[in-house]
């Protein structure tokens, strides 16, 4: 028995050092899921790894093919599935825009004292290309903070807390609102010549940040000037809130000269390769290949990275997938934006006085309008996909006793009417059905028609952070308040002449026609929130009173004429007829509470210096 | 098979009481409620000694009364923004919850409408009103008279609407006189309400919606 035992043993010692000399590697090996900060920041595809994160989480509101956000202002309503009515009965709450990710601040300040403290293998040009890019989208990130809640702590260094017992020195104050901006300039001014990125559409570059520039300085000349002029009430006396007035023209002409220096300098070129400038403006958006007009955006490719704004908003009778489609309605409002080419107001022409103004076609009465409006928008008559579109919302039957016309609707798309004729169209419009238009329009801006790409989870195309368009509109701003109509007259002019206008269309400026030059060509492009607060006029456009036509969401119904008013040559001819969705249930409410999101609670909870915002 | 009924029978994830104990009141100034627009204004709530110190909303009706249903204990309450009244900077009002309570929070509205009576008078209705300026500062920028078809009329929602600008005196008696639109016209009874905005708020301060009968 003994004997066995010591075999045992013996055995067992011999597998043992068998294993533990040719296993001391075994045990060596590196882990395969901890990566040690040497080993990333000394790897320039672990630093791009790390750099890619950062630009995805970059944060939008009503942008980055947010089908949803894009309902929340005067521009459209929502008519997809009705779970999401709420966006129908929107009064702004105290938080709307909140956004506070001190995380996100945190990596990007980590990532730079990381690669100070353990690059030691990549060259220096790399390191400070890296740590250049890295502040820029830190600079973007304190923008969007910025522009939503007023001044912010302004944090460029990892905060650690020592557990010593006293949090205190964490607890750093709100900067003024105009040091913010003025950080923002000074960041992009230091690294714009580190960026490198020459060329690329997707990482920073020097005319990033200068597209950055021209915006951010935008929009606090705009705070300072309007601020004082139409709500000086909304300041703190600290200065976290509210621009001094005498700092606007500083920021206009820092504005003006980023944006400049983009046109001028930048090589880009306002996207012009349609004759058809509708199909132009449109394609500008979906053309990745040679498309000089943007600047900076966030790219999108299948199977990799894709998105589903095609299969949220596609026309409803040429969706491709089985369910969703329509969501977003564009507004009358927003239509009759678009001017006419002949320089009229957009107005549309569906009465005059009492009477119904009759068309031939649905798409006549939108005839030679700004090219911007195809592009953007699909309105009845048009094409999408090479298809008619087929916009009706019901017949209009004469009445000979009341001597006007009756309206009939139908339940049912694509139904017909007792004449055999079209009763109501596949695309509706209806006024309280989910995934059809309830405004009688669609949004073509954004959406693939190559075939596929309005099935869930299959888009590709880029969405536009900054593009040439937006910096022509900001130089024509910036020089106009600065007194230099000339100039603002050229910068706007050459835009609207890639939308279809002759050469010089406009003599004169005011800042009403360019606010509707910005809403008409930056349609859905995450500006109208943020530009009618910078403005000020957000709280007195949107006031909340259903009586208020720019606070509430209108559609334009058309008819098919079905019975004609007798002596008229109108049968199945078209009429329009302005109508409130059912679905729309309140008129947009901004209060001045709006302009600057409450904080969150619990944020100062943590932190008591933190001034609360006005009204809070 | 026993123990398991038990166990099940024990286990109670939700083992708090609702809250009964209800706080009503109303936001007053010199002894009389303010109006206000339905749906603008609230107090926020504060309760100390819990982890989380997030505010409760307190809705303040048209009328200027809120009701909010608490567990009993020792509240702040905060005057807040975006209502017609000043936001003071010594603002928390302590009240102590114990049951049903009553706590009526005095505000001071930039102005206020005294002494309002509403006649029919014809196809119009003739408003009498005092039109009284408390806070200093504060410039006037409107009054104007409403009509509506409901117990909920202010600026956003009426059927009729006259603005009066800012050629109101303070502290003597105005009559106004707005006329009753067509779409109220067949109603056995109207309400009747004047509002006045002041360059400190973007709300204004309302009087009390007041019935008229027609007939």
């Amino acid at each position: 028995m003994k004997s066995n035992y010591i075999k045992i043993f013996l055995m067992g010692a011999a597998i043992t050092s068998l294993l533990s000399s040719c296993g001391d590697s075994w045990f060596a090996r590196d882990p395969k899921n901890i990566l040690t900060n040497e080993q990333i920041w000394n790897d320039p595809a672990m630093i791009k790894s790390q750099l890619a994160n950062l630009y995805n989480r970059i944060p939008q509101l009503h942008g980055n093919f947010n089908t949803g956000g894009m309902c929340e202002t005067d521009d459209a309503m929502y008519c997809g599935t009705l779970d999401q009515n709420y966006r129908n009965e929107l009064r702004y709450r105290n938080d709307y825009g909140r956004w506070w990710d001190y995380g996100f601040i945190r990596d990007i300040n980590m990532s730079i004292e990381n690669i100070e403290k353990y690059a030691t293998e990549i060259s220096e040009e790399s390191k400070i290309q890296f740590k250049a890019e890295f502040r820029f989208i830190r600079a973007y990130i304190y923008f969007e903070l910025v522009r939503r809640m007023g001044g912010v702590p302004l944090i460029t260094t990892t905060l650690e807390y020592d557990f010593n017992g006293d949090p205190s020195y964490l607890r750093n104050p709100r900067a003024k609102e105009h040091e913010v901006y003025d950080f923002i300039y000074d960041e992009c001014e230091e690294i714009k010549s580190q960026l490198g990125n020459a060329g690329s559409q997707t990482r920073a570059n020097y005319y990033t940040a200068l597209a950055l520039e021209s915006r951010a300085m935008l929009y606090a000349g705009s705070i300072a000037k309007y601020n004082a002029l139409k709500t000086p009430n909304i300041v703190t006396p600290g200065g976290e809130v509210g621009i001094p007035s005498d700092m606007a023209d500083g920021y206009y002409q820092k504005s003006l000269a980023a944006s400049r220096e983009i046109i001028e300098k930048g090589g880009y070129e306002l996207y012009n390769k349609e004759a058809d400038k509708g199909v132009n403006f449109y394609k500008m958006m979906m053309d990745k290949t040679g498309n000089k007009e943007a600047i900076w955006v966030k790219d999108y490719q299948n199977p990799l990275k894709v998105h589903s704004f095609g299969y949220d908003n596609v026309i409803h009778h040429l969706r491709e997938d089985n369910d969703n489609s329509s969501c977003i309605g564009p507004s009358l409002g927003l239509v009759e934006a678009f001017d006419y080419l002949d320089g009229t107001p957009g107005t549309l022409r569906y009465k005059d006085g009492d009477d119904y103004i009759v068309y031939d076609t649905p798409s006549d009465i939108f005839a030679n309008k700004d090219a911007r409006l195809y592009g953007t928008i699909i309105y009845p008559g048009t094409k999408f996909r090479g298809q008619d579109v087929d916009i009706q919302a019901g017949v209009a039957i004469w009445n000979d006793a009341t001597g006007s016309y009756d309206l009939l609707t139908d339940p049912n798309l694509g139904s017909f009417y007792t004449d055999n004729k079209k009763f109501v169209g596949l695309d509706g419009p209806q006024t309280n059905t989910p995934n059809v238009s309830n405004t009688g329009f669609y949004i073509r801006k954004y959406i693939s028609e190559a075939s596929g790409y309005t099935l869930r989870n299959y888009a590709e195309n880029w969405w536009p952070w900054f593009r040439l368009g937006e910096i022509y509109l900001n130089a024509a701003e910036s020089a106009f308040e600065l007194n230099d109509e000339a100039s603002a007259l050229t910068y706007i002019n050459k835009l609207r002449e890639r939308a279809g206008f002759t050469a010089n269309s406009l003599t004169t400026l005011t800042l009403e026609k360019i606010q509707n030059e910005r809403r008409v060509e930056l349609a859905f492009e995450d500006h109208r929130y943020f530009d009618m607060k910078r403005w000020r006029i957000a709280d007195t456009t949107w006031n909340g009173n259903e009586d208020n036509d720019k606070a509430v969401v209108y559609g334009l119904y058309p008819y098919r004429i079905a019975k004609a008013k007798p002596g008229t040559q109108d049968q199945n001819k078209y009429l329009f007829v302005k109508t409130r969705s059912e679905r729309f249930k309140v008129a947009r409410t901004f209060q001045q509470s709006n302009y600057y999101a409450f904080i969150a609670d619990d944020v100062i909870n943590n932190n008591p210096s933190i001034v609360k915002n006005p009204f809070q | 098979m026993i123990c398991c009924l038990a166990s099940i029978s024990s286990c109670s994830y939700d083992n708090f009481d609702e809250p009964k104990a209800m706080l009503t009141g109303k936001a007053v100034y010199d002894g009389e409620p303010v109006g206000v627009r339905s749906g603008s204004s609230e107090f926020a709530l504060f309760q100390d000694g819990y982890a989380l110190h997030g505010s409760i909303p307190v809705y303040i009706a048209q009328d200027g009364s809120y009701a909010i249903n608490l567990f009993n204990g020792e509240y702040k309450l905060v005057r807040v923004g975006n209502a017609p009244w000043e936001k003071p900077s010594n603002d928390t009002i302590r009240i102590t919850v114990k049951g049903n309570t009553v706590q009526d929070i005095p505000v001071t509205p930039y102005f206020f409408i005294k002494n309002v009576s509403f006649a029919k008078n014809g196809k119009a209705i003739q408003a009498t009103f005092t039109l009284n300026k408390v806070v200093s500062t504060a410039n006037l920028e409107d009054v104007s008279l409403y009509l509506g078809s409901g117990i909920l009329t202010d600026n956003n929602h009426k059927e009729a609407v006259c603005s009066l600008g800012k050629d109101v005196s303070l502290e003597q008696e105005t009559t106004a006189e707005i006329n009753i639109p067509d779409k109220l016209a067949n109603e056995t009874a109207i309400f009747a309400r004047i509002g006045v905005k002041s360059d400190k708020s973007s709300e204004y301060c309302y009087s009390q919606s007041i019935k008229i009968a027609l007939n």
